[in-house]
């Protein structure tokens, strides 16, 4: 009898770290011990893994005691897939598997009471902390393999049953089993109109010229955006064409999405890994842990996570609990949210592009002009809705725009040749190109992503454009973090442009997208509709 | 050789707005000038200037080649020649520059003086911001529709924007070039150039073929001001040339508008000081442009006013009669007749006539408010 030693993950929001599960069968009193904290679901794994060698056709050291440690043994432990780890560790302990074999080598997989592996969610951010720890080999359920495999220099074992993970691992031949069902259930139905937003395109919306260059702005530079304006005035038709303007996914990008959709478990059937830039649009009834994350058990990625290398499009912001508001500030700033649980803490990633909507008042028929004014609120309610949107959030929004329904005259405009989605896409694409040439090897991809502190020092503002932010800041109009966020932007404003660095007309540019005043479209040489 | 075919010799000899050449073709007429030019008669300085141009002239045929591009020479002898250009001759110059033109190079179908009879020129900065764009488009359309043609300039900013609305609602518009009618400046202007010329007007007091300076543009503008019955000016800077036409505009007595922007506003600064000390109107939308600019009287722009209200028609005793009544708990007319300071016998007739009007009504224990202020 003996000691042995598997390796598997646990996973803390979207890091994973290596757990030692360590088993050791020997003499004393007939039991089967588990330490060092796991949760409910793995302490289930005894009797899953005892059901599961016995049936299998191997004999569990019942007359033994069995002690399995999981260590280290001050980090919290979660999910079922620790099955199969423990399984393999203590058949290893018990000599029927040579030790050696376990080495360098991450088990991750739920089993059956006959012998059989189950999919669990989270293999490809396991894969990637494994591929982190130098562990170059990982054996997962056989629908997962692929998911596992999009890590470079990984070699993945994809298993369907106990048996044939044994008998990999004795160099024997692999024996037979039934496959495995795959994670994510198969699209239950399919309705019309499914992929409405990819069918959209830019240049269906004409007039708003400001509004569209707007969002080639965010979408270059990964800047968050609020629209404001009377309803059915085209805040969300505006909205869904963003995705569009964005490039596919660098691999980088992908790897990182696809995790998160994998811890999720709902990495999409059949696709390896997600290449377009995600577009999500909760409804303003959604919960705190819906769109921030958390929830009860394991922690799940919110929305903004979900959205993460995309757009997260929040409708009617206003409408949105006061707490959700609130609890946005830390992805507004860091492009990361962090859940606090007890003694848990989950980091996910939430490097995404916020596209608010919100009236001008609770009717939605505010115009500030009085001309069309057909609103019936009371100014306090006015107020109070506009309050909603508390100040700090406000700081930390990079664009306002306020869009005004069309008119006639820029519908009946012969002249009107609006861009399609593939034309701006073109040069967002540069724009981002350019800005991954300027941050190579520094870790930030984007311009919004970029430190205030760093860009000062390395990419700093001619004296003259430093001027014109100075006034705003020293007149109270600009805050010292709108002044970092106006520099980030004339960044992306001259990245679309394609000068070299911003200058004064870059930088009047990002202050007037920031205040909301109206742009000089072609003092940019940015083509008006 | 006529006088037509000189206008033309004469228009590709010198700069337009030469005051020495509109002069001499005003008191000689332009026959006679262009024979002393040809006999090398160094009239004014004027010869030594075109000597270079005068070689290899040939205005028959450079008529005859504008006509295969659809390009007309209209000049003052010509029906469709509008009379109001002829102001400019009565006009102070202005930097050096002034005086009718020799005549102007049109392309498009219409007569330009039926296209210019009633015109608003719409100008201002090439860098516009998007709130001066619509504003101008809107108020373009606005006049358009209702039989106004927009004269402007056809650069980026305000001058496409004003076009591009009038073109909107199938009104006229008129583009005055400072280079060639053949030619498209900027060239990103080429579709809109088109456009003009196919249902409206493209004009320019340069011959085809030649190019934009910066002193041709400062002619253009005298031109534009005197095509139009007055001009607004939209977004101007401190350095606009849209100052320029405003300049035209005061000196042929022509109306002249301005649209305001924001306070703070570096593009509207210009029009803030058109408004401010040279007496330009304040307009905000294609009403207060025809009310400036049609026959006194025939439109006329309506005043924006909040809704009448039944509490408007009431006297000074209804109203404090009126004040004193409560909203929440009813009064009796003793009550209302202390708060408000008016005699008991007097409370009861006019709480009665409030209530006749529906403000306020009658309980058991007193009058009451009924919160009615719906206009009759």
């Amino acid at each position: 009898m003996g000691v042995a030693t598997a390796r598997t993950i646990t996973l803390q929001g979207a890091s994973g770290h290596v757990i030692d599960v360590q088993v050791d069968v020997s003499q004393g009193i007939v039991k089967t011990a588990m330490v060092g904290r796991p949760d409910a679901s793995i302490s289930e794994a005894r009797d899953r893994c005892r059901a599961a060698v016995t049936n299998s056709g191997f004999e569990w050291p019942a007359t033994r005691r069995v002690t399995i440690l999981l260590s280290p043994a001050d980090l919290p432990k979660r999910g079922p897939h620790f099955d199969l780890a423990i399984a393999v560790a203590t058949l290893a302990a018990s000599g029927k598997i040579p030790v050696a074999a376990l080495t360098g080598v991450v088990f991750v997989g739920e089993l059956t009471l006959d012998g059989r592996l189950r999919a669990v969610p989270g293999v490809l951010p396991m894969a990637m902390a494994a591929s982190a720890r130098d562990l170059g080999c990982v054996v997962v359920p056989e629908p997962q393999a692929e998911e596992a495999s999009m890590i470079p220099g990984m070699t993945v074992l994809g298993a369907r049953s106990l048996a044939q993970v044994v008998a990999i691992l004795r160099g024997e031949p692999v024996p037979e089993a039934a496959p495995v069902q795959p994670l994510a259930p198969g699209p239950l139905l399919s309705w019309r109109g499914e992929h409405r937003i990819e069918a959209v395109d830019l240049s269906d919306v004409l007039g708003m010229a400001d509004a569209k260059y707007a969002l080639e702005v965010a979408a270059a530079g990964g800047h968050h955006v609020m629209l404001s304006g009377p309803k059915g005035a085209g805040k969300t038709t505006l909205a869904e064409r963003l995705p569009g303007l964005l490039p596919d996914l660098t691999l980088e990008e992908a790897l990182e999405l696809s995790a998160i959709y994998s811890l999720a478990g709902c990495l999409p059937v059949g696709q390896t890994v997600m290449t377009r830039p995600p577009f999500r649009a909760p409804h303003h009834s959604a919960t705190r842990t819906g769109i921030l994350g958390g929830g009860s058990g394991r922690v799940h990625p919110g929305e903004v996570s979900r959205a993460h290398t995309g757009a997260l499009f929040l409708d009617e912001f206003p409408l949105f609990q006061a707490d959700i508001i609130e609890g946005l500030r830390e992805p507004l700033e860091s492009g990361e949210v962090t859940i606090a649980r007890g003694d848990e803490i989950a980091t996910f990633p939430a490097r995404t592009m916020f596209v608010l909507a919100c009236n001008p008042c609770p009717c939605g028929e505010y115009h500030p002009t009085n001309r069309d004014n057909r609103c019936e609120c009371l100014e306090v309610r006015r107020r109070e809705y506009r309050r909603k949107i508390s100040g700090p959030i406000a700081d930390r929004i990079d664009i306002t725009r306020h869009v005004e329904p069309l008119t006639r005259r820029e519908k009946d405009d012969p002249l009107a040749r609006p861009e399609t989605s593939a034309e701006v896409r073109a040069r967002v694409t540069a724009a981002r190109e350019r800005q991954a040439r300027r941050y190579d090897g520094t870790g930030w991809r984007l311009n919004s992503a970029v430190p205030g502190p760093v860009l000062r020092e390395r990419w700093p503002l001619p004296p003259e454009a430093e001027l014109l932010v100075d006034d705003r800041v020293y007149a109270g109009t600009l805050t010292r973090r709108g002044a970092t966020r106006v520099h980030r932007l004339a960044w992306t404003v001259a990245d679309l442009r394609g000068v070299g660095r911003p200058d004064v007309a870059e930088v009047d540019a990002a202050l007037r997208l920031r205040s909301g005043e109206p742009l000089m479209l072609s003092a940019l040489g940015a083509v008006a509709g | 050789m006529s006088e037509r075919v000189a206008r033309v010799a004469l228009s590709r000899l010198s700069e337009p707005g030469d005051v020495r050449l509109t002069t001499l073709v005003g008191r000689l007429g332009a026959d006679r000038v262009y024979e002393l030019l040809r006999d090398e008669q160094d009239v004014a300085g004027v010869y030594t200037d075109v000597a270079a141009r005068l070689r290899g002239l040939d205005p028959e045929r450079e008529l005859a080649e504008a006509a295969t591009k659809g390009i007309r020479f209209v000049c003052p002898e010509d029906e469709e020649w509008p009379r109001d250009l002829d102001d400019l001759d009565r006009a102070e110059p202005l930097q050096e520059r002034g005086g009718a033109p020799l005549g102007l190079w049109v392309k498009g179908a219409r007569r330009l003086d039926e296209t210019c009879r009633s015109a608003a020129a719409v100008v201002g900065s090439r860098s516009a911001t998007t709130y001066g764009a619509s504003v101008a488009s809107d108020l373009a359309a606005h006049v358009a529709e209702h039989g106004v043609s927009v004269v402007s300039g056809a650069a980026f900013g305000i001058d496409q924007a004003a076009h591009r609305g009038a073109l909107a609602v199938k009104g006229l518009t008129v583009a005055v070039l400072a280079c060639g009618v053949d030619r498209a400046y900027p060239s990103a202007h080429r579709n809109l150039l088109d456009y003009i010329a196919d249902t409206g007007l493209v004009v320019s007091e340069l011959p085809p073929g030649c190019a934009p300076t910066r002193v041709r543009f400062l002619s253009r503008n005298r031109v534009i001001a005197a095509l139009a019955r007055g001009t607004v000016v939209v977004e101007a800077a401190v350095r606009s040339g849209a100052l320029n036409t405003a300049n035209w505009t005061t000196r042929l007595n022509r109306v002249l508008m301005g649209v305001p922007g924001p306070v703070t506003s570096a593009p509207s600064q210009g029009v803030h000081e058109l408004i401010r000390i040279r007496g330009a109107a304040l307009v905000t939308r294609g009403e207060d442009v025809l009310e400036l600019l049609a026959p006194s009287g025939s439109f006329l722009s309506e005043v924006p006013r909040a809704p009448v209200l039944v509490t408007d028609r009431l006297g000074d005793r209804e109203r404090r009669v009126l004040d004193a009544v409560p909203v929440s708990r009813p009064a009796g007319e003793d009550s209302i007749a202390r708060t408000a300071g008016v005699g008991e016998p007097d409370v009861r007739a006019v709480v009665e006539r409030l209530a006749g009007l529906g403000l306020v009504e009658q309980t058991s224990a007193g009058w009451l408010r009924t919160g009615q202020t719906a206009p009759r």
